[in-house]
């Protein structure tokens, strides 16, 4: 095994690992809004990207606005879902198994949406910085991965900040830890749950697009980065978005670490062996309670 | 209007007239049922869907050419869902329920296997699109394959790379239809001078192969095989700047793929059957009327599907009217040249494709070009 | 008390009759509608009196299949042993992995099991000697008792719904036991539960190996129904469509499982007549069910009764 086979792996290690970051967090942040399990998180990503390709190459859009339209729509995605759904499950205290289901139901559908009116096809975006690639001991990135690496670190920064330091983003964990409260301080509990889902609708999207460069966005991909995106939450505490980030490193880690040290046949076994021990092992995420309570 | 395409437009009308004419003139009396299985959704609809659109031209062909001596037929489709179990309850649904003479389809090996069950326990002929399968499927003489068993195009790759004299072939396959088609390359790959260097297996609709794809290039491989039914690995092949020559299995063959492999796709070389760009002699009024119905180009499925209502239907001319399923069965085995390739069902394999069959494809920006290359008889 | 029987003998009676008046795509139906209540049955369980959401459901699934079909095919041994053997092999992973993974708690626990369906998918793609891979594993014989072969849905039929009735009244059992009544009690509180000194974990543990047997015997039902068995049976996919079941049609209750089994069979059967667009109809669906009818479809069935029974007494007085 050579040094540069070893820094290949993990540069792909890392540029997925950020992918699975993204979903992640978009995870976390809803769940640490609504208490919701957003199993259509992925849905999201497909949604911004769809929508960007589409406005790209159907409507003719410049690329940055085409972009912002597609942040823009997983945002508004987010916003129906929680005003035509979980809002009336909520009002009817529905069960945290009944949340899941429903967006599982919401998953199925939107991917046999995409299916059915968009077609199956697979389509790419082009890359941020061009066709370019940095070599470092003939191990190959993208500059595209680079990008998405960076403006991953910036969001999670952002997201932090904005937890911790707005208005908004304090309201929101208050009305959620503690609704009541809440809403005895004039905190308006369903607006600010309206927020989360704004808010993770615009992560979900934000990271499909910037994925779509590197893996390509089909009807299917939702699921995929559901599960993936889960995992980095759950490795993070689930409540804590910086703890999505820690969490989906190290899974884009484990996964190609595995190929060139174990086999790239039980690259999915290692990987999810490693979830369900680090689970076990540490049961307040990676970053501990420390991470919980800083999320 | 340029002369090609007013002769084009001619011709469509001359064909149009035809089929108006043959039709009224011929078919009437009771319809012959004949029932398909195809994966319109899931994971096969990208071979599904092509097929469909095969069978419905063969159908609406042979309608309007008199049908099935003078008899229409009638196709019943069903959607197995990339599902097995589907696929064996819409089998039993047609074949007790509809009471259809023969069976086209299933798209995927696992529901052939499953299907395949139920009509050669009653002996009722059925025409996969699959190649044939696990061992069981030798029993199986009511079930012809119009697709190569896994087996041949195997041979087809190592033809290939034996051609450009690989000495040294790295793979790239899936868990799924590469994993299959590599253990049939393993005991035979050293017979055509072929070593394998590196041999790299990723999970079946990976959106990311890129250290895969690392370990293949740090093996320095002459040539790398790919085979999978995903756009993925050529796309980090690519991105990993490997120079040297890919080739690629049939299951990556469609314009989905290509499209979604963007600049991964240059220069990829397939074993295939059907270049609809640059069709051989005999495929090409089926290529024509394709691309007039549907605006678009056929493939290697939507000529399986073509070929299958084809060969489905001479059988039961060939048996006769009031045949039993049983006589249709007997009368399908037998050689047929088809437009995807010559078969002979009484072959062992259930499909007796040669490898003369085989065409080999360039993709050169993104469009297929067909190139000389062929396998010897 | 003889109304209720008389429901019952007519139940009975229809039951009996249903392969027979129905065509023979619908019996394949009733069949498979037996083999998911089986399965579901176990997750119901789990679901209903543990709070536990178990996704790894097509892993048991697939290790009954795989024995079933091993057994018989590979071996040339009668079926029962498939039958034992995956229900042997089931009940022990269960435990052994039970053990340490029913420690995870909520959705930690939930993310648990799917990772263990997840690698299970993987390695029954991977084991290829064991499973067939992809190929999978084709010609299990049908089941014959006493030289009488299960050749077709209608007879088939029986046996599979009599080893539904059978693992109905296990369930049923267990529920009504001592067992049950400490599930109840974890369930609704479980520091209650842990300070009257029961012992959580192993009763966890309890309920996760019956599921998994459940889960296994569904599986080797399956494997001679369909004759074949791949690994495309037993994915992550197939872990969710079976917590449906429950989820749909009522978790606590027995009834409700058959109705959700009822439910993943038949709907997307009846909405592929209707198109290419069955899927979004049958994801739109289980939306409905999950907005309109929060505990399932015996949830609002009771209430429905519940009102009649009301307005019935109203009229009473």
């Amino acid at each position: 095994m050579t040094l540069s086979l070893v820094l290949q792996a993990v540069f792909a290690g890392v540029t997925n690992g950020m992918v699975y970051a993204l979903v992640g967090m978009g995870l976390a942040a809803i769940f640490k809004g609504s208490r919701v399990i957003n199993a259509m998180q992925g849905e999201f990503s497909v949604i911004g990207a769809m929508t960007t390709v589409l406005l790209l190459t159907k409507a003719g859009w410049p690329y940055p606005a085409a972009i912002l339209g597609g942040s823009l729509a997983g945002a508004l995605v987010g916003a129906f879902i929680e005003v035509a759904f979980v809002r009336y499950m909520a009002a009817k205290n529905a069960s945290e198994d009944s949340f899941l289901l429903l967006t599982i139901g919401l998953a199925l559908t939107l991917s046999a949406s995409i299916l059915f009116f968009v077609g199956r096809d697979g389509h790419l975006l082009p890359p941020l910085g061009g066709e370019g690639v940095l070599i470092v001991l003939d191990a190959v990135m993208q500059f595209h991965a680079l990008w998405l690496i960076a403006i991953g670190i910036a969001v999670t920064l952002l997201l932090r900040a904005f937890f911790h330091r707005t208005t908004v983003g304090l309201s929101m964990m208050a009305a959620s830890i503690d609704a009541d409260g809440a809403a005895t301080t004039g905190i308006n509990v369903r607006r600010m749950r309206t927020f989360t889902f704004i808010l993770g609708g615009l992560l979900g999207a934000v990271g499909g697009i910037l994925v779509t460069p590197l893996i390509g966005v089909d009807y299917q991909l939702g699921l995929n980065l559901t599960l993936k995106g889960f995992a980095a939450a759950v490795l993070g505490g689930l409540t804590n978005p910086l703890g999505a980030a820690v969490g989906g490193i190290t899974l884009g880690l484990v996964e190609s670490l595995a190929i060139i040290g174990i086999s790239s046949s039980y690259k999915d076994v290692v990987a999810f062996s490693v979830l369900i021990v680090i689970m076990i092992l540490m049961p307040h995420g990676m970053l501990g309670r420390a991470g919980r309570r800083g999320g | 209007m340029s002369m090609s395409s007013v002769a084009r437009l001619a011709g469509t009308v001359v064909l149009v007239a035809t089929c108006a004419f043959a039709a009224k003139a011929q078919t009437s009396g009771e319809p012959v049922k004949i029932g398909a299985i195809v994966s319109v959704t899931g994971a096969g609809a990208g071979l599904g869907i092509p097929e469909r659109n095969g069978m419905l031209l063969a159908e609406k062909t042979i309608n309007a050419k008199g049908g099935i001596n003078g008899r229409p037929i009638r196709l019943i489709i069903e959607d197995d869902a990339s599902n097995p179990d589907t696929a064996l309850s819409k089998a039993n649904e047609l074949l007790f329920g509809q009471k259809v003479i023969g069976l086209l389809g299933p798209s995927l090996t696992a529901s052939t296997v499953a299907v395949g069950g139920v009509t050669h326990a009653n002996k009722i002929p059925q025409i996969a699109f699959t190649g044939i399968g696990p061992a069981v499927e030798k029993e199986r003489k009511c079930v012809a394959h119009v697709l190569p068993p896994q087996k041949l195009n195997a041979q087809a790759l190592l033809e290939y790379a034996k051609s450009i004299k690989a000495a040294k072939v790295g793979v790239l396959h899936d868990a799924g239809y590469g994993n299959v088609v590599m253990a049939e390359i393993r005991p035979i790959a050293e017979s055509y001078g072929v070593k394998l260097v590196a041999v790299e297996k990723f999970e079946v609709g990976a959106t990311d192969t890129t250290t895969q794809a690392a370990k293949v290039k740090a093996a320095q491989p002459d040539a790398v095989f790919i085979i999978a039914t995903s756009a993925t690995p050529f796309r980090n092949v690519k991105q990993l700047q490997m120079t040297q020559p890919v080739v690629a299995a049939i299951g990556s063959s469609s314009y989905e793929y290509v499209n979604a492999m963007g600049p991964g796709a240059d220069n990829v070389v397939i074993p295939e059957f059907v270049v609809g760009e640059d069709p051989l002699p005999h495929q090409k009024a089926f290529v024509d009327l394709y691309k007039q119905t549907y605006n678009s180009t056929p493939k290697n499925f939507e000529t399986a599907g073509w070929d299958a209502v084809h060969i489905m239907a001479q059988a039961i001319g060939k048996a006769g009217p009031n045949a039993t399923p049983q006589a249709v069965c007997d009368a399908m085995r037998g050689p047929y040249s088809g437009v995807l390739a010559n078969y002979d069902f009484a072959a062992d394999d259930m499909t007796g494709i040669p490898l003369s069959s085989y065409v080999f494809s360039k993709l050169v920006g993104g469009k297929y070009t067909r190139i000389p290359f062929r396998i010897a008889q | 008390m003889t109304r209720r029987l008389l429901w019952i003998a007519v139940a009975l009676v229809i039951w009996a009759m249903l392969p027979f008046v129905v065509p023979r795509n619908i019996a394949d139906l009733l069949v498979f509608t037996g083999i998911y209540t089986v399965a579901g049955l176990g997750i119901g369980l789990l679901l209903g009196h543990c709070g536990i959401v178990n996704l790894a459901q097509a892993t048991f699934y697939g290790l009954g299949a795989y024995a079933s079909a091993y057994c018989t095919v590979m071996m040339g041994l009668p079926s029962a042993v498939g039958f034992v053997v995956g229900a042997a092999i089931s009940m022990t992973l269960a435990y052994v992995i039970g053990r340490p993974i029913l420690r995870l708690t909520g959705y930690f626990l939930a993310l648990g099991t799917l990772a263990l369906s997840a690698i299970a998918s993987a390695l029954f793609f991977e084991w290829d000697w064991l499973t067939g891979g992809t190929l999978g594993i084709g010609g299990i014989p049908k089941i014959d008792i006493f030289g009488f072969v299960l050749d077709r849905p209608s007879r088939y039929y029986f046996f599979v719904w009599i080893v539904a009735f059978a693992c109905m009244a296990a369930a049923r059992n267990l529920v009504d036991s001592r067992t049950g009544l400490m599930l109840r009690a974890m369930r609704d509180s479980n520091t209650a539960a842990a300070s009257l000194s029961i012992d959580l974990q192993g009763l966890r543990t309890r309920v996760f190996v019956v599921c998994a047997l459940f889960g296994s015997l569904a599986g080797s039902l399956f494997a001679h129904h369909v004759s074949f068995v791949s690994t495309q049976s037993f994915t992550v996919d197939r872990s969710i469509s079976f917590l449906l079941i429950p989820v749909i049609g009522g978790a606590t209750s027995i009834p409700g499982i058959v109705a959700g089994a009822v439910f993943v069979t038949f709907l997307p059967e009846f909405l592929s007549n209707l198109g290419d667009i069955h899927q979004i109809l049958f994801g739109l669906a289980l939306v409905a069910v999950v907005v309109m009818l929060p505990d399932g479809l015996m949830g609002a069935l009771n209430r429905i009764r519940a009102r009649y029974a009301a307005r019935g007494n109203r009229n009473a007085d």
